[in-house]
């Protein structure tokens, strides 16, 4: 368990994280969203203990980062898979990070091969591609095999296979009972991947709540086929709804599809298609997201 | 600590470009001393025999050190710059959140092989260079009264130049300007005081890191030098008021 509170850091003038505070619960695989530049990287380092809060806390499993004796076996985190020195083969260095934390040295050899590297862990990471040292970064965070992972933009330069192969990987942790906490502003990418979210913007929270709770909040539409459009619109106006012609259909907001249906019976129309327009979870983020100071944060769920 | 030790030695032990100056700085030790020495040797026989007397023939078969002393002071920066610059100190803090902890193990480590390095470059250069010299009966004996002190002096002037490399690592983090920093004060410092007029160069050069190494492996007392002791006392406080700085960075700014 990852557990932030009222956590804030300044650099000069500007506040990069202001007053974070969420949780993020074992068993799950919870999305740390935000637009680039919101103050992930900067919360996920202060999580870490590699930059110090202005104010705030932020403890692992109850603990600060600086307390934990082995805090390998504590928390795993990938934050830049490039932070590798590149003369040493990817085995020395899994090696020397079992080494700092009184890890079997055979940890190193089955890391690798959870990630799939094990052909490639007696080559230098200096020529490894973006997606190989991503999962070299990954076996790294798993060495302690720790119940709790972080990890920052983790399928940067992972093609299509390495990523769907992360999805899963992350999937089969978190039904493992472990903490997952994946920063990302790929929305789409997360949708498939998390149950549970942490969305920012500015440095502030924005919601901390399910994927499925977060997508509901956002404008929700109807979508309507009629050859009787004009007469529903008038119709559909007066009730105060907003409509836009989309082709031959009608795209409603602001009244339930019940109404819209209701509205349709009352004036006579023949409905071809009477249809709820989900919103995505990119368009929910980007819909509050858009400006993140006119909304309020919820927390729910926790 | 012990943990953080055992991560320092893994990160060393395999044999890589860091390693490597190691043995670069024994090799330059041997055979600046070998070329040295030979060139003495070579002059014999239009030396006097006062000037055989005063000849200081362990300072000259240990003449490489000083060549040797600059492999060894990258060998210390490289250890922290590296890290800085490729992130990987993000990494070793992530396993050791104690940072000066982290620095302990590195000085630690380093140190040691500093040391060993450091009485193999010694040795062997004091053994070729001898060799050498013995030709025109310039050789003095291995249970020579003057010997282990000088040997000493040798060793510790190169381990405490890895130290100061090391901290001033930690305090740059850049290994250009680490190193450029270190070859001014070894190698340039040297050639800009000599240019000074000569009552100011007696009363500068005893100061310069290069003079008091010179000092500190010879054999016979210079007056505008340090005594050994003295000199590598005088050393030794240069690195701890570098090292204080570096570790002050490491542990109060962010990777």
């Amino acid at each position: 368990m990852i557990e932030v509170r009222e956590l804030t850091k300044h650099y000069g003038p500007r506040t990069v994280v202001n007053q974070l505070t969420f949780r993020v619960d074992p068993g799950a695989v919870t999305g740390f969203l935000g637009p680039n530049g919101s103050g992930k990287t900067t919360t996920a380092r202060m999580i870490l203990g590699l930059t110090d809060p202005h104010a705030g806390s932020a403890t692992i499993n109850g603990r600060r980062y600086s307390e934990l004796r082995r805090p390998l076996c504590e928390i795993g985190a990938l934050i830049n898979p490039s932070a590798v020195a590149p003369s040493r083969t990817a085995i020395e260095h899994l090696r020397w990070l079992a080494a700092a934390n009184g890890i079997s040295r055979k940890r190193a050899a089955h890391v690798l091969s959870m990630v799939g590297l094990d052909s490639a862990g007696g080559r230098r990471v200096g020529g490894f591609s973006l997606g190989m040292k991503q999962r070299l970064g990954i076996a790294a965070a798993l060495i302690g095999d720790p119940p709790v992972l972080l990890l920052d933009e983790p399928i940067n330069g992972l093609d299509p296979e390495g990523i769907r192969w992360i999805r899963t990987f992350m999937q089969d942790l978190a039904a493992q009972g472990r903490t997952i906490f994946v920063s990302s502003h790929l929305m789409s990418e997360m949708a498939l991947t998390a149950t549970q979210l942490v969305v920012i913007g500015q440095g502030s929270l924005i919601a901390a709540e399910s994927v499925a709770d977060f997508t509901e909040r956002a404008d929700s539409s109807v979508r309507v086929r009629s050859p009787q459009l004009e007469e529903l619109s008038r119709a559909l106006a007066v009730e105060g709804a907003s409509l836009w012609r989309v082709d031959d259909a009608l795209d409603i907001v602001g009244v339930s599809i019940e109404q819209v249906g209701s509205i349709a019976a009352r004036i006579g129309a023949v409905l071809y298609e009477l249809a709820p327009q989900r919103a995505s979870l990119e368009e929910a983020f980007m819909q509050l997201t858009a400006d993140a100071c006119e909304y309020v944060p919820v927390q729910r769920g926790a | 600590m012990a943990h953080s030790l055992a991560m320092e030695w893994e990160k060393l032990r395999p044999f890589h470009k860091t390693s490597r100056t190691v043995m670069l700085s024994i090799g330059l030790a041997v055979s600046v001393s070998a070329i040295v020495s030979a060139a003495m040797a070579s002059g014999a026989k239009h030396m006097t025999a006062a000037d055989r007397h005063t000849f200081d023939s362990i300072g000259i078969s240990l003449q490489g050190v000083n060549a040797a002393v600059l492999a060894i002071a990258a060998f210390g920066v490289l250890c922290m710059t590296r890290e800085y610059s490729t992130g990987m100190i993000s990494v070793t803090f992530l396993a050791q959140p104690k940072r000066l902890r982290v620095l302990l193990a590195k000085l630690v480590t380093h140190a040691t092989v500093a040391g060993i390095a450091g009485i193999c470059a010694c040795a062997a250069a004091f053994a070729v260079g001898q060799a050498l010299l013995g030709t025109q009966g310039l050789a003095v004996s291995w249970s020579a009264a003057r010997l282990p002190a000088a040997l000493t002096g040798g060793v510790l002037y190169l381990v405490l130049l890895c130290v100061w490399g090391i901290a001033l690592g930690a305090l740059l983090r850049s290994s250009a300007s680490a190193i450029t920093w270190m070859a001014s004060i070894l190698v340039v410092a040297p050639v800009i005081v000599q240019i000074l007029p000569t009552d100011v160069v007696h009363r500068v050069e005893r100061w310069l890191p290069s003079q008091i190494g010179t000092a500190a492996m010879s054999t016979h007392s210079d007056p505008h030098l340090f005594t050994p002791w003295v000199g590598l006392a005088v050393l030794a406080g240069y690195v701890a008021l570098t090292l204080v700085a570096g570790a002050y960075r490491m542990a109060r700014t962010d990777p």
